[in-house]
């Protein structure tokens, strides 16, 4: 087995430090002016990436990153364990009983608040590719993908806002919730189908199987695959160490699963997610273990991940104010507009519609992993990729003072 | 707090025990006695029903038995609706195999569709069934006001001597998760409000209730609902549960079983499905 030698072994461990370290100085900051620590994060790395210290510090910032060969490739190991991890917590929010008990209300306004960004996106995409930057080999693929990548709302940070308006156990603020969890759900399910339409991608196996497949192991996973973790688990909790055991066989069986999706063809980060699901709805798993799931992925793996993006594009050369004016207008509008006529719709009111709308407005996750995903796949450019992840930042930081405005409001 | 309880019966070797524990809750509510045979009336049955009743008592209550053919479910489900029946008492088994939820027992189907509350009887007994130890299900839901007055009611009707109220943390590993943002004292606070917050909830709830002489715990979970609560009353040896029910279920509830339907597949003890 190859290794990474001496020099190379302390250059990684000084990546990783250096990512974690800055991650933390800059997550701080952003709790400093209550912001999600996401949003500081990814500043984080464009600070540490090329864009600043590359241009500020070059030499520096070639020893640290510019070393190349292995320790770039044990880096990128980490960085798409982290996207695994990122995916199977993403997949433990989703609690399927919140879901069915906020009912038809929440999967319309989940349904409209991705279907107006998707069109949307696509008929900008489609229409103006050179503007855009999708790649026009695979137009009709890189659109449908710049459309989802805009139609996303991040579970895990409106859970924060949430929390921190007070709102989160109102029933607007679980109705975004669950919202927020059916746009997961049913996103990586479109995210895997448009995949294997992409010409780029390899070792698909055409678009009907890997329907089929995709939805055969979505169904298969949470009525066998919770039924066989429902009869796992408490034999788990009760003989292995607590949480020793479970934490290293959970994340086990996410890499299986994910290793298993990857192999049929779909990407590995949907079986890493559907795992999550499967196993957060699961009555065994414990409260107290997801505590602890999240603490641990959120503040190693995460920040891992959301500096690394930084350290991928440069900021400042690839930025294009057109692309991401028009990414940021067209995503804020139409994610808002969508989730709001799903509130009028389902008949939840106006206000609570317009919170709706604000709420699932909020992005910072996985539209990132999949905008990062359509970029290695060359389905979009740099300059596209960047106004994604500023369209996450801005969608984050208004999210939360612009519910506050309209729960304050009267009608 | 009732006005006529219904008993379905089918002859078979519980009938009795059955027919003397809803003789108990006749008297103890002071209702009307509603008995429902699903099947042909034959003088044979007649007879031997009419042997029991006056055995147990019954012929001195205000009594009706009503007959009737066709589908088991639809039927009863049928006479409590045209009877106007308040409290449907049913007896049930304890374990469920894998796979039940699947198949759906005439019980179950009774205790989904009926129009009225049910009580479901673990193990019924000719000397009764003890209901001393009652636990309701407080998790903020609409119908959790009216489950905690009717289970409160219940109560001091049967002379319970401890009522437990369980609420559960909506999602409390996602927002433990979230709070890990934090700093140590801050999710301490998060963690204490949290738990405040539903204590809170069940409080407010109690102070426009009487509650007589009933000692009242309000206790505080995270996880799901239904499976705590099922812990719960296994832990504390709860002899009634107390829940609400106001959904009709559909095919994807027994595809993704939760809620009740994972309390009725594993049945801790009796349990009372309150119903508006």
């Amino acid at each position: 087995m190859e290794t990474l030698n001496h020099k190379e072994v302390i250059n990684l461990l000084l990546q990783l430090a250096a990512m974690l370290i800055i991650a933390r100085v800059f997550a701080e900051l952003a709790r400093k002016i209550k912001q999600p620590a996401v949003v500081g994060e990814i500043l984080a790395g464009i600070v540490l990436g090329p864009t600043i210290l590359g241009t500020l510090m070059p030499e520096f910032h070639t020893y640290l990153f510019g070393g190349g060969g292995n320790t770039n490739i044990a880096l990128d190991g980490f960085v798409q364990i982290s996207v695994v991890l990122l995916l199977f917590i993403a997949g433990l929010e989703v609690e399927l009983q919140i879901v069915w008990n906020q009912g038809k209300n929440a999967l319309k306004i989940a349904v409209a608040s991705m279907v107006l960004p998707i069109i949307a996106g696509f008929v900008v995409a489609y229409a103006f590719p050179e503007f855009l930057g999708v790649n026009i080999n695979d137009r009709m693929v890189a659109s449908t993908f710049f459309g989802l990548a805009i139609s996303i709302t991040a579970l895990a940070v409106v859970a924060r806002v949430l929390m921190d308006l007070n709102l989160f156990k109102t029933p607007t603020g679980l109705l975004i919730i669950a919202a927020a969890m059916i746009v997961d759900v049913l996103g990586w399910i479109v995210f895997s189908v448009i995949l294997s339409l992409s010409e780029t991608s390899s070792g698909g196996l055409g678009v009907w199987p890997t329907i089929g497949l995709t939805l055969l192991f979505t169904l298969v996973m949470l009525t066998v695959g919770k039924g066989l973790i429902n009869k796992t688990l408490p034999w788990i909790n009760k003989k292995l160490a607590w949480p020793g055991g479970l934490l290293s066989l959970s994340l086990a069986l996410c890499f299986l699963a994910a290793s298993f999706t990857e192999f049929i063809g779909i990407h590995a980060i949907f079986g890493a997610f559907i795992i999550g699901v499967a196993l957060g709805d699961s009555e065994y798993l414990t409260e107290k273990a997801k505590e602890i799931l999240h603490q641990f992925i959120n503040n190693i793996f995460a920040p891992i991940f959301f500096v690394s993006i930084g350290l991928k594009v440069n900021f400042i050369e690839s930025f294009d104010l057109g692309v991401t004016g028009v990414v940021v207008i067209v995503g804020l509008l139409t994610k808002y507009y969508g989730a709001y006529l799903g509130g009028l719709f389902a008949g939840v009111g106006r206000k609570q519609a317009i919170i709706a709308g604000f709420g699932l407005s909020t992005r910072g996750s996985m539209d990132i992993i999949l905008g990062l995903i359509a970029l290695e796949y060359g389905l979009v450019s740099d300059s596209l990729f960047i106004g994604l992840v500023i369209l996450a930042l801005i969608s984050s930081i208004a999210s939360g003072p612009l519910m506050k405005w309209a729960g304050n409001f009267k009608f | 707090m009732y006005k006529k309880i219904a008993l379905a019966i089918a002859f078979s070797p519980r009938i009795e025990a059955l027919i003397a524990e809803v003789k108990r809750l006749v008297i103890l509510f002071d209702t009307e006695l509603l008995l429902i045979h699903v099947g042909t009336k034959t003088p044979e049955l007649e007879a031997k029903l009419d042997e029991m009743i006056a055995r147990h008592g019954c012929d001195k209550l205000r009594i009706k038995v009503v007959w009737k053919e066709g589908k088991p479910v639809k039927m009863i489900v049928k006479a409590c609706e045209e009877e106007n029946v308040d409290l449907l008492v049913a007896g049930a088994l304890k374990h469920e195999g894998l796979f039940k939820y699947y198949m759906g027992t005439v019980g179950r189907k009774i205790i989904r569709k009926a129009p009225c509350s049910v009580l479901t009887l673990i193990e019924p007994k000719v000397e009764t069934s003890d209901f001393s130890r009652v636990v309701i299900n407080g998790t903020q839901l609409d119908i959790t006001p009216y489950v905690i007055e009717k289970g409160l009611e219940f109560s001091k009707i049967v002379k319970a001597d401890m009522v437990s109220i369980l609420n559960e943390i909506k999602l409390y590993g996602l927002q433990m998760g979230t709070a890990s943002e934090d700093s140590e004292e801050e999710i301490a606070q998060t963690r204490r409000q949290l738990v405040q917050n539903e204590i809170d909830y069940v409080q407010k709830i109690l102070d426009h209730l009487d509650s007589g002489n009933l000692k009242i715990n309000i206790k505080v979970t995270g996880g799901k609902w239904a499976v705590e609560l099922a812990r719960f009353c296994e832990k504390t040896e709860a002899n009634l549960l107390v829940v609400g029910d106001t959904r009709k279920l559909n095919f994807f509830d027994r595809l993704f079983p939760h809620d009740l339907e994972e309390l009725l597949s594993t049945l801790p003890c009796n349990l009372l499905i309150v119903k508006k």
